[in-house]
This record gives structure tokens, sequence and C-alpha cells, in this order.
């Protein structure tokens, strides 16, 4: 007998605890339970947009045009019970982002490098460096001097060699120097490759040349 | 007195011994520098090398340099201020 009724208490409370479950309001469980059940065709068709939207992302432009049919759901929802209105609703935030998203790649501004060097700088800086020996840089200043001499003659029609062939002798030489300083010295390598053209432009400029010198 | 002096040169010894190794290492490190310098301008004066091995000064800023291809050079400045790498 008394086995009977501890089972049937506990039957009992078993049934009391599903019973104190049902009228829980809580809108994030209902909202599960019931968005299922009811299947209204406009509000199950609503969530299904968003996800295509999210593949014109990747090209820049065609993205405003999705973004409006995705909103028009939404809109459509109010029709529909509360209960899918409030599913409706966090879907919401989904929506919106992928607009924001096609919005910010357009004004993209790239950040400015740094400053050319000129030949006075340039100079000054290979001085500095401990990246290179002593006899090092001699070497290449000598090289450097052999180069502005070559310059110096093509500008004043003294020499034969033309500005191809000077530009030849001076991406020679850049590649030189490059390959001393690239592992020891990365930061100057980086602004002589910055400098190149410039510094190029300097030494063909005949004007510019001579406020060098 | 006697125990004190032993003391000091106990300690003098150490000290030495303590310092010996930091000293050859400075010395190698000098020595590694200018062999790369070497290196560097004899590739920059465009003559067979590869990586000089060894260097043995002559007088000031003038160097005989062994090279890892079996190439010597006397690598010197000249009188003009100009780098010059002569083949032996």
């Amino acid at each position: 007998m008394t086995a009977a009724r501890i089972t049937a208490l506990l039957f009992l409370a078993a049934l009391a605890g599903c019973t104190a479950e049902q009228p829980s309001p809580q809108p994030g469980s209902v909202d599960e339970a019931e968005v299922p059940k009811p299947a209204p065709s406009p509000a199950a068709v609503a969530p299904v947009p968003p996800l295509q939207p999210a593949a014109p992302t990747v090209a820049p432009v065609p993205p405003l045009q999705p973004a409006a049919p995705a909103v028009v759901p939404v809109e459509v929802a109010p029709t529909a019970p509360p209960v899918e209105r409030a599913a409706a609703s966090p879907e919401t935030p989904t929506v919106a982002p992928p607009a924001k998203v096609a919005i910010a790649p357009a004004p993209a501004p790239k950040p400015a490098g740094p400053p050319p060097l000129d030949i006075k700088a340039l100079e000054q800086r290979l001085k500095d460096t401990s990246a290179i020996g002593v006899f090092t840089k001699l070497a290449v200043k000598n090289q450097v001097d052999d180069l502005l001499e070559q310059v110096r003659a093509m500008h004043q029609k003294r020499a034969k060699p033309s500005t191809a062939q000077i530009r030849q002798s001076y991406d020679l030489l850049i590649m030189k120097v490059l390959s001393l300083l690239q592992e020891t010295d990365p930061t100057l390598a980086r602004d002589i490759v910055a400098s190149r053209e410039p510094l190029w432009g300097m030494l063909a400029d005949p004007v510019k040349f001579a406020s060098i010198n | 007195m006697y125990g004190h002096m032993k003391l000091w040169a106990a300690m003098a010894m150490a000290a030495a011994l303590a310092a010996a190794p930091s000293l050859s290492f400075a010395a190698e490190d000098v020595a590694k520098d200018l062999t790369k310098d070497l290196t560097a301008v004899i590739a920059l004066l465009g003559l067979p090398c590869g990586q000089v091995v060894s260097a043995t000064p002559r007088g000031k800023n003038d160097y005989n340099a062994v090279c890892k291809d079996g190439n010597r050079y006397r690598v010197y400045t000249n009188a003009q201020g100009r780098v010059v790498a002569e083949k032996q």
C-alpha cells in the first residue's frame, strides 16, 4: 500500500511539474515552440531572403538592391499574429548588418607611405647605418660618385652614355645597396625602394640635378 | 697577511677566467664583421669570391682576404680614397 502511495505521489509531483512549466511566459521558449506550429506562408518566406543578400555583399555595387527586398518582409510581418512578429523582430538585426558592410568598403583610405628620400638624406642614412661596414660604405660611396659623374657628363653632353645606360647603372647600384641592407636594415631598404623613382627623377632632370650639386 | 694575499689572488684568477670568454667572443665578433665587410666589398666590385673566410691586416685600411673559393685579394683604400681589391 505504501509503495502504491509513494508512486502515486511521485506521479502527482511529476504532473504538477509539467503543468507548472506550461504557463511560464518566457518569450524565447514560446517563440521557438510556436513558430513551427502556425507556419504561415508570409512569415516562413520572410526569414529565407535575408540569407540571399549575404552573397552579393562581395560585389560592392549590387548589395543596395537586395537590401530593399530584405526590408519588405519585415514590414509585412505586422499583418501576422504577435507571436510571429516577435519571431521576426530578432531577425531584423541580421538584415541590417549586410547593408552596413556593403557600404563600408567604398571609402577605404590608403595610409600614406614614407616621404621619398633625396640624395643628401640617403647619403646621411647610409653613413649612419650600422648594417654595413666601413669598407662597404666607402665602396658604395665610390660607386655613387661614379654614377653622379656619369649623369653630370650626360647633362653636359660631354660623354656618350645614354639615359637608358645610366638608368641601368642606377638600377644595378640600387640593387647592390638593397642586397646589402635588406637583411640588416630593412627600414632603410624599404625607404630606398620607395624613393627609387623620385631619386631617378632628380638625376634625370638637369635642373633638379644642378640644384643637388 | 699571507692568507689575504692568497684570497686576493684567487679572486683575481676567478675574475680573469670569467672575463676571458666574453673577450674572446668580442674578438670573434670583430673578425666576423671584418670578413663580412670584405665579402661585401669584393662582391660590390664584381670579383669572384663567395665568402671571405679569413682576413689579415697589412696596414691601415689594408687587408689580405682569403675567399672560400680559394681566391686571395688585397683589399685597401688607395690615395684617391677608392676601395680597391687586387687579386693576389
